[in-house]
């Protein structure tokens, strides 16, 4: 038998996605608890979600939101640290905890057959945690390790230095873990005063995805938490970005770099912005897929990186936009330009039909692939309330982007990119990549790795 | 129960069907059994380097198309190499099964006819690129490089890592690729498994239509490899441009599926997984001289190896770290596991596998390592016997053998003078 193998074959009849269904319950004390079943595999994921993260931090007092988080399994409930990670072991339960810039999370994955007595643990995890002065005094010293190991690793220099270029010392300004300054200044009374302010139930949210009875989860989680406590809104500070007068370049220099990580970008929008599907779209077909623009130039039609891309970071106050590469020294200030004209040539509306209706029908597409397991369904439900999406968000996704034209397109890179007004920071071999990059007429000013004028 | 049906076309392709309708979705996974152990000592890096030049295109499928066919439908895809195996995967809507096999099968039978030099000498810079940003560019970067070099002679094939060397994928030529080719990607040295919505004897006969045609090699260039008789410690002091000190080890373990890698695999979640277990209690909780110490095995066919790294805080001496690794692990081979250490390492290792079958892609590709590895994709319902039957006793009598010093290699990063 012999097939026609010169055209792409033609699909079958497509079937319909449907996300699961949502129990939702408000508890008196303000908790809200999202539960949805999925059977497919005997695993329950569940994630507690307090709406305080990394942008309720101090310059101060940088990194102690995810201090905060980090020390909740230091001991909970009548369980010391030791007897707790037993317990969950023995319940196959594995529990993370930590912040972004958005909120702090604590997650479990754990065999469905022990979901009850998991969420106890749970529960006191959350409500009950013991915040030893002695577990601050060793992680505080992890974290400086952390902090010290991230001095010779090139993307966290130069996410670093990108962020606090853009930011200042102020909110999303340094990292989450916060600073070699500040993490030594994080007492435990800093601890359990953020903990008493934002482990409040009206300023979080439960959520359970897996093999579960979804009304018996309810069930169990209003018994649970029905006594945390809740309090007043909690304050949070505002970003206070530097305006970019003028696009300029800042060069950390790594002697013996064989690569330059290269940052370019300038403010971008919140996640709640009104241009947030045209937004998508133009970043995914910019540089946001393998298949995107500056991907397909920088990595397949020169050989220049492994991989470019440029991303939006959307969070509750507006993140940065940045396009990131690592380059081989030669060709830094090639792939800079090359950057640059892509976002120029984005602006000017040469938005091919083809590429405008791959990139939505990926992105319109691709979904029901991002969400396959509980773990995934927990995590999307999760940043619905991070994020306050109406609660059919997902049901309207795919319209939305389908409806995104090639004009909204050019509207959107020319509100949002400015290519003649973008920091640039560059980490690399300054020896061998500064010369050339002075032919791009843009000022270049060097930087130690601290961000100190070099 | 999982339903698989496995059966062979007369070129000698394997293929497993596991049709599950949960979601509307289709992964097409396979497994070619070739990787860098095929490779030679002056020709390292060629397996993945001819990774990337499978997605450059075939006779029917453009520069990049092939990419864009299936992120353009929603799909997402994706391929790697590892020691033993290279493989390719993508995940569709399930309308789109057609269309990933119609890929799928052009550059398994029609990929020479599109190969240029250019699309070489491109992807030929991209890996050098991928080289500097993981091995490198960065902080410990060689170290997997390094710890096999010294587990393995030279002329042993895990001796060199996939990535290759700098100056040997310079040498790579057209000529190189074209005999790979011929040499490896062919029906009878591939496993194609399809899990997903989609009907049995649909796929079947689209399976047979897209591949059926396709020749087959019929035999394969022997693989012969004598593992290294451990006799004493090789190890290593390299200074070099990292903030804190760290060691690697990899100590030898038998292949991946027997009893004692088995147990090895449950003997490295008692050493490190969580708070309760031995080192990380002992040298990050309690001594508080490490700042991150991990074990675990490789999921390797000629031969097994456990990885173990520790990092050393800020004024610890890496003697010291090592000398309290080694006093945790003469502890525990000298004396007892209990029943809830070794409950809660199955437990995470019954997590991990419900994990691994959970996603239709992950499952397709578990089913194309049983089938290329052991020639048996029904081990899948039987792969956690061994973990269930696993004993203390046995996750002693491992660490007695092979936790010990002349079963290991040992690479110790320091910082290097100003």
């Amino acid at each position: 038998m012999s097939i026609d193998r010169t055209t792409a074959p033609s699909p079958g009849t497509p079937r319909p996605y449907r996300f699961p269904v949502v129990h939702r319950k408000k508890l008196d004390n303000g908790l809200r608890v999202l539960v949805a079943e999925m059977h497919n595999a005997p695993l329950v994921a569940i994630r507690g979600l307090i709406c305080s993260g990394a942008d309720r931090d101090t310059a101060e007092l940088a990194g102690l939101a995810s201090m905060t988080a980090e020390l909740l399994d230091e001991g909970a409930g009548t369980r010391d640290a030791i007897r707790l990670a037993e317990d969950l072991g023995l319940l196959g339960a594995s529990l993370a905890s930590g912040s972004d810039w958005d909120a702090s999370y604590v997650s479990a994955d754990v065999l469905s057959r022990n979901f009850e007595p998991a969420m106890e643990i749970f529960a006191d995890v959350l409500c009950r945690p013991a915040l030893p002065d002695s577990a601050l005094q060793r992680v505080r010293s992890e974290r400086l390790m952390d902090l010290l190991q991230q001095r010779e690793e090139p993307s966290a220099i130069a996410g670093k230095r990108f962020s606090n270029l853009l930011y200042g010392s102020g909110t999303y300004g340094n990292t989450v873990l916060g600073t070699p300054e500040s993490v030594p200044r994080l007492k435990i009374d800093d601890v359990r005063r953020f903990y008493a302010q934002h482990y409040i139930a009206n300023n979080a949210a439960i959520v359970i995805a897996g093999d579960i009875d979804a009304e018996q989860a309810v069930r169990q989680v209003t018994r649970l938490f029905s006594p945390w406590k809740s309090g007043p809104e909690p304050h949070r500070p505002r970003i206070s970005p530097a305006p970019i007068d003028r696009s300029k370049i800042y060069l950390v220099d790594r002697p013996n770099a064989v690569q330059s990580e290269i940052r370019i970008g300038h403010i971008g929008v919140a996640r709640n912005c009104d241009d947030y599907f045209p937004l998508t779209v133009m970043n995914a077909l910019l540089g946001g897929v393998f298949n995107s623009r500056i991907n397909l130039n920088l990595r397949e039609r020169h050989g220049y990186t492994y991989g470019a891309r440029s991303a939006f970071a959307f969070r509750r106050q507006a993140g940065p936009f940045v396009v990131s590469a690592p380059v081989r020294n030669e060709v830094t200030h090639h792939s800079l330009g090359e950057v640059l004209e892509e976002l120029r040539r984005i602006r000017t509306g040469a938005v091919e039909t083809r590429e405008l209706e791959d990139t939505r029908s990926y992105l319109a597409g691709v979904f029901p692939a991002t969400v396959q397991s509980a773990s995934d369904i927990a995590g999307r439900l999760v940043d619905m309330e991070v994020f306050g999406l109406p609660h059919d968000y997902f049901d309207h996704y795919r319209e939305n982007i389908a409806a995104v034209t090639a004009k909204d397109v050019t509207e959107v890179a020319n509100k949002y990119i400015d290519p003649d007004r973008v920091l640039i920071v560059i980490v690399g071999n300054a020896t061998q990549i500064r010369e050339p990059l002075g032919g791009l007429g843009l000022p270049i000013h060097d930087l130690d790795v601290d961000g100190k004028i070099a | 129960m999982l339903s698989l049906v496995p059966y062979r076309l007369s070129n000698g392709l394997q293929v497993v069907l596991n049709e599950d309708h949960s979601a509307p979705l289709v992964a097409v996974n396979l497994w070619y059994h070739v990787g860098s152990k095929n490779e030679r000592p002056g020709r390292t890096g060629f397996a993945h380097l001819f990774e990337h030049m499978l997605f450059s295109g075939s006779e029917h499928v453009g520069n990049n198309e092939h990419f864009r066919y299936v992120q353009s439908v929603g799909g997402v895809l994706n391929g790697s190499t590892f020691f033993d195996r290279t493989n390719y995967f993508e995940t569709l809507p399930s309308q789109y099964l057609a269309l990933g096999l119609w890929l799928e099968s052009d550059r398994m039978g029609f990929f020479l006819p599109a190969l240029t030099q250019e699309k070489l000498d491109i992807q030929r810079e991209v890996v050098k690129e991928e080289r500097r940003q993981h091995y490198d560019n960065v902080p410990y970067g060689t170290a997997f490089e390094r710890l096999l070099n010294l587990a393995f002679d030279p002329d042993y094939s895990y001796h060199w890592p996939t990535i290759g060397s700098m100056e040997d994928l310079g040498t790579a030529s057209l000529d190189d690729v074209r005999a790979f080719f011929s040499t490896w990607y062919r029906p009878d040295n591939c496993v194609l498994t399809v899990v997903g919505d989609f009907v049995a004897a649909e796929a079947r006969r689209l399976v047979d239509d897209y591949f059926g045609d396709i020749a087959p090699a019929g035999q394969f260039p022997p693989f012969d490899l004598v593992r290294r008789e451990a006799r004493s410690e090789r190890r290593e002091v390299h200074p070099s441009r990292v903030p804190l000190p760290r060691i690697y080890r990899i100590y030898h373990l038998p292949r991946m599926g027997d009893r004692d890698w088995v147990a090895g695999d449950l003997l490295s979640t008692v050493l490190t997984s969580d708070k309760a277990s031995r080192l990380e209690r002992a040298l990050v909780y309690e001594q508080q001289i490490a700042n991150d110490v991990a074990a675990y095995v490789l999921p390797t066919e000629a031969t097994g190896m456990l990885m173990l790294h520790a990092t050393a805080k800020e004024g610890v001496e890496i003697e010291r770290l090592e000398q309290a690794i080694d006093a945790e692990l003469e502890r525990l081979a000298g004396g007892r596991i209990s029943a809830d250490e070794l409950t809660r390492a199955k437990n995470r290792a019954e997590v991990d596998h419900a994990h691994q079958l959970e996603n239709y892609d992950a499952r397709a590709d578990f089913i194309g390592m049983l089938t290329t590895y052991f020639n048996d994709p029904e081990r899948i319902s039987t792969w956690m016997d061994p973990y269930r039957a696993a004993t203390a006793d046995d996750l002693l009598r491992v660490a007695q053998q092979s936790l010990v010093p002349e079963n290991r290699v040992t690479s110790i990063f320091v910082p290097e003078g100003p």
